[in-house]
């Protein structure tokens, strides 16, 4: 009986997965036939930098898993890949440090990921386009007036709302961010936000906010895709695109609007030292036997368990490392104002002090406590004079009696 | 003449329930608290180890055993078969009972006021706030206890609860609310026993073993 259910269930994910590749191969020739030439040989360029074609094949196969698909997909998604710099992409820069533009494009030993993001048909680029002033943003005008609802629209960087969004001005017009910002996203097919800042706010909405900056989302009122993180991974950035690439659709979402095979699970889920933290081994203090041993972090305030992300599977610059793995816990990056819920960075949530030094939720309730005993005594005693009478009032009623 | 008689004041079902929340409320802060500031045992192998793995479930355990016994006691409250005390809950609502209670607990008046209801006026005001509170736990715990684990009941609670994990502000910070809301459970238990106690002591009528045997005390005229 359960074996015939068992086979059912096969049957009919089978089903769904055939459906879906109608979908995506009826999508892919959609695309051949709508986008324009691609600007590179991604074979060529791999090539040039070294990628033999069985490290690409390696590749697919990796990209294929992360977004959660079967093996049957590997030959879209490495479609997709060539028809990467065939998408045009519009990236605006608002309240942010560049930071997430240098860790997708600056690295030292480039994976497949990284020369996917070079290959990006960019048609507009702060950072990176030779053009400057009106020059630029006829560029950005031209790029949304060719692709109107086309073109994916990245940003990177938060909103400021304070003085009608005068701290952020732009261009040579004197535009305010929000204007940019509404007038590119109301032609995109599509707006993904890299990195915390345009995501959540990040450090920028951190209390006390003086610029009253917020999220995309928040500050236009649209929905966006969030690639959460400061700075994000790449891979959760181009499996964004390649999912886009080849279903014409995005991701699904959480409640946050981060894509579920990426931010589905949390740090502490994957996290390689979590066995350490279920033996009760922990690092007391940095540099002590426990951290020589990469134990458990928790006690010096890792936020594993209360942060989505894929980190720890994923890892960063080439797979090399990650924060955790490196002896540091995790600073709960992906969450919203995590520079508000996650501090103190080094220290437990409980040990978060409300003067600076001792008044940590802890030593309120221990001094609570010590005040209501306190007061439990006080009145104890002057019931005990209040109430003296009761008894002889009793015993007499007795003797009465 | 003056008669003092016993009279059933708790049912059954209400002892149980409150010393079975009792068991493990305690249970639920010692576990709490050794995981919210776990100390490090260095000796031995790793896989030979499982401390925090087990005291993790014991408190999910009580945890899942707190949330039932919550809802047996609203369900009580409303539908028990001895006294559905819902309306004793809102005792507070008399203004006069509740200066003059008040008046009481502070010494000034040697007779308390003359209420009806099951709870005094201050009394009902601390049990609805201690039901707030296991209520405020167990939601909050049950988004803790998702975050996790992604299969049948757990599953299905945390996907209910994400609107509220979203509104108040994350993981970090339900985690937070849970740990501050440990400490007003240790604060409601510190004066609970004492006013069992004070009241046991000035009324005399048997208010601490009125719990264990269900029957008070009172004066009868006849």
């Amino acid at each position: 009986m359960a074996k015939g259910n068992h086979s059912e269930h096969k049957k009919m994910i089978d089903k769904q997965y055939k459906d879906l590749m109608k979908h995506c191969q009826t999508h892919m020739e959609q695309v051949d036939k709508t986008l324009p030439e691609p600007k590179e040989n991604l074979h060529e360029l791999l090539t040039e930098r070294g990628i033999s074609r069985r490290d690409f094949v390696k590749w697919t196969s990796a990209a294929t898993a992360a977004l959660m698909l079967p093996p049957i997909f590997r030959p879209m998604v490495a479609k997709a890949a060539e028809n990467f710099s065939r998408l045009p992409v519009v990236w605006l820069h608002f309240a942010e440090c560049t930071g997430c533009s240098e860790a997708l494009l600056r690295s030292s030993y480039p994976n497949v990921d990284d020369i996917l993001l070079e290959t990006i048909s960019l048609e507009y680029h702060e950072t990176l386009m030779a053009a400057s002033g009106y020059q630029a943003e006829k560029c950005l005008e031209e790029a949304i007036h060719t692709f109107a609802g086309k073109f994916i629209c990245v940003i990177e960087g938060a909103l400021p709302r304070g003085l009608d969004g005068k701290y952020l001005t732009l261009g040579p017009k004197g535009k305010t961010g929000i204007e940019v910002a509404k007038e590119v996203t109301s032609k995109a097919a599509a707006v993904i936000c890299i990195g915390s800042c345009s995501a959540f706010g990040n450090i920028q909405a951190a209390n006390p906010n003086p610029t009253d900056s917020v999220s995309i989302s928040k500050a236009l009122g649209i929905s966006t895709v969030n690639i959460a993180g400061c700075p994000p991974n790449s891979v959760n950035f181009t499996g964004t695109l390649l999912h886009y690439l080849m279903f014409g659709g995005l991701p699904a979402l959480d409640s946050l609007g981060r894509p579920v095979w990426a931010y589905g699970k949390r740090i502490h889920d994957y996290c390689e030292r979590r066995p350490h933290y279920d033996a009760s081994e922990y690092v007391d203090e940095w540099g002590d036997a426990g951290a020589l041993k990469g134990w458990c972090l928790y006690k010096v305030g890792c936020k594993g368990p209360y942060t989505y992300a894929n980190c720890g599977k994923v890892r960063f610059n080439d797979g090399i490392s990650w924060p955790i793995m490196a002896g540091h816990g995790c600073i709960g990056c992906t969450e919203p104002d995590f520079w508000d819920t996650m501090a103190p960075l080094e220290k437990p949530l409980p040990d978060k002090s409300y003067n600076g030094r001792e008044a940590t939720v802890d030593n309120i309730g221990i001094a609570l406590t010590g005040i209501t005993a306190l007061g439990i005594a006080a009145h104890a005693t002057a019931t005990a004079l209040r109430h003296k009478d009761d008894d002889q009032a009793q015993k007499q009623e007795v003797k009465h009696d | 003449m003056e008669k003092i008689t016993s009279v059933k004041e708790w049912s059954v079902a209400i002892r149980i329930n409150h010393w079975a929340m009792a068991l493990s409320i305690f249970i639920l802060i010692v576990t709490g608290f050794y995981i919210a500031t776990p100390f490090t045992i260095a000796q031995g192998e790793t896989v030979n180890k499982f401390f925090m793995g087990n005291v993790r479930f014991v408190h999910l355990l009580f945890g899942v055993i707190l949330l039932f016994l919550f809802i047996w006691r609203v369900y009580l409250a409303f539908f028990s078969r001895f006294h559905a005390d819902w309306k004793d809950f809102l005792a507070w609502t008399n203004i006069k009972n509740f200066i003059h209670q008040i008046k009481f607990y502070l010494l000034i008046t040697k007779e308390g006021p003359d209420y009806k209801t099951l709870y005094g006026p201050l009394q009902s005001l601390a049990y609805l706030g201690l039901l707030f509170m296991v209520l405020v736990i167990c939601i909050t715990g049950l988004i803790l206890m998702g975050a996790g684990y992604h299969k049948g009941f757990t599953y299905v609670a945390a996907t209910i609860l994400t609107p509220v994990e979203n509104l108040l502000g994350g993981l970090a910070m339900v985690r937070y609310i849970h740990h501050i809301f440990t400490w007003f459970f240790i604060l409601f238990i510190v004066v609970h026993i004492y006013m069992a106690f004070w009241y046991d002591a000035v009324l005399k009528k048997g208010t601490v073993s009125s719990m264990i045997s269900g029957n008070i005390f009172k004066k009868v005229k006849e």
